[in-house]
């Protein structure tokens, strides 16, 4: 469970930087369809692809960045009392971002960015792993308090 | 937190289906956003191309008005005006050349993504809608007016959307005819500041025909392509028409040889 959640931050970074990479230089070198329902270029120079003045795909290269770090086996070993919470809220906001996301695509570009899917789809395997990870095992302070 | 893990998916699955329903109910969606970076070639078409195009192949040029037609000006400053309709094919076509013309005199803001009705000829040529868009310039003013969406009204037509004001209803009531137009109550209606006339598309929308909005935009910037052609060849027509506004600015444009000669070209016509 731990292993899965680093590789799905990790696969959710490189993807992110991808589009990033992709938003510095020019959208048309993603390898996306570019007409009709599937349409990268159309997402990601979309209205929506910038919040509060930031691209997001910078916003998910930072998420995913905060995600790898949160998830390496260190962190999951670690015993201070914020870290586990804070996995969490990170997994669940990093979940409802994407569920705007999905909105925007279908509803307000209505269009689809087949990249942009992936990091959804790794997003929610992540907090999927981090939920079932919180409910599985015991908060550490309250192991050592028992102990 | 396990309900949460079962209800995503649920919810993504439900979001999926009514945007599909959507979609099927509607014969011609419109989209308002995601034409950010279409907009943005439109109005950056490379003036080497633009000038390798000239008047392109098989354009109708704006007809020129009798010299003793009062202009059309707001606040001194002379007017373009468009009215068309989002449905309309001939309007989507002719969309283009407008954007890339006056994107020479000024800017444009908000652009929205539009294509035209999926139940007309030409069906779903993509574009651009004026509706909730600005433009700004120092010499020309601009005012396009969509009155109707793409979206079929339930009584029939199309669902409305502006409203023409008195002085626009007068306009198109003078010149929206005979002898101005052989086509009477035709859309798009260009109106360059009463001096000159362009009614229905400048070129043949079927070079537009089953190109992405994102297709349309690039192929501006190649001299050879027919949409290259045909909207580039139209909107150094109606640049021309404009300089005859803005006393011949900015120079720049106005100066440019080839969309003086164009000028020439226009003026001799009339």
């Amino acid at each position: 469970m731990r292993s899965a959640s680093v590789c799905l931050a990790l696969g959710a970074l490189g993807v992110s930087i991808y589009l990033a990479i992709a938003h510095l230089t020019d959208p048309e070198v993603l390898a996306c369809a570019a007409s009709g329902a599937v349409n990268c270029v159309e997402v990601t120079t979309s209205a929506q692809s910038v919040v509060a003045g930031i691209p997001v795909a910078y916003l998910g290269v930072a998420w995913s960045l905060a995600m790898v770090g949160l998830c390496l086996p260190a962190a999951w070993r670690a015993r201070a009392p914020w870290i586990r919470p804070l996995r969490l809220a990170l997994a669940t906001s990093g979940l409802v971002f994407v569920l705007w996301l999905i909105y925007a695509e279908l509803f307000l570009i209505r269009a689809i960015c087949l990249w942009c899917t992936v990091v959804h789809v790794l997003t929610f395997a992540l907090f999927a792993v981090v939920a079932l990870a919180w409910i599985g095992e015991p908060d550490a302070s309250s192991t050592r308090a028992g102990a | 937190m396990i309900g949460a893990i079962v209800l995503v998916p649920v919810l993504v699955s439900v979001m999926v289906i009514v945007a599909l329903t959507k979609q099927e109910e509607s014969s011609a969606p419109t989209g308002r956003g995601g034409a950010e970076r279409a907009a943005a070639l439109a109005a950056s078409v490379p003036v080497s191309v633009l000038d390798a195009v000239g008047m392109g192949s098989g354009i109708t040029p704006p007809r020129a008005l009798p010299p003793d037609t009062p202009p059309l000006a707001v606040g001194g400053v002379p007017e373009v005006v468009y009215i068309g309709a989002e449905y309309c094919p001939f309007c989507a076509a002719q969309t283009w050349p407008i954007v890339v013309a006056l994107s020479r005199f000024g800017a444009f803001s908000g652009l929205g993504a539009t294509e035209s009705s999926a139940a007309d000829v030409f069906p779903r040529t993509q574009t651009f809608t004026f509706y909730g868009a600005t433009y700004t310039s120092d010499v020309v003013v601009f005012t396009g007016v969509e009155t109707e969406t793409n979206q079929p009204a339930p009584g029939g037509g199309y669902t409305p959307l502006q409203a023409l004001t008195p002085e626009q209803e007068q306009l198109l009531g003078t010149y929206d005819v005979a002898p101005y137009t052989d086509s009477p109550g035709a859309i798009p209606f260009l109106m360059i500041g009463n001096r000159y006339l362009s009614v229905g598309s400048g070129f043949d929308p079927s070079v537009l025909k089953g190109a992405s909005r994102d297709e349309i935009a690039r192929a501006l910037s190649d001299p050879s392509s027919p949409i290259a052609q045909g909207v580039n060849g139209t909107a150094n027509a109606l640049t021309a028409a404009i300089c005859g506004l803005t006393e011949n600015r900015p120079a720049a444009v106005c100066k440019n040889p080839v969309i003086a000669s164009i000028a020439a070209q226009l003026s001799s016509a009339s």
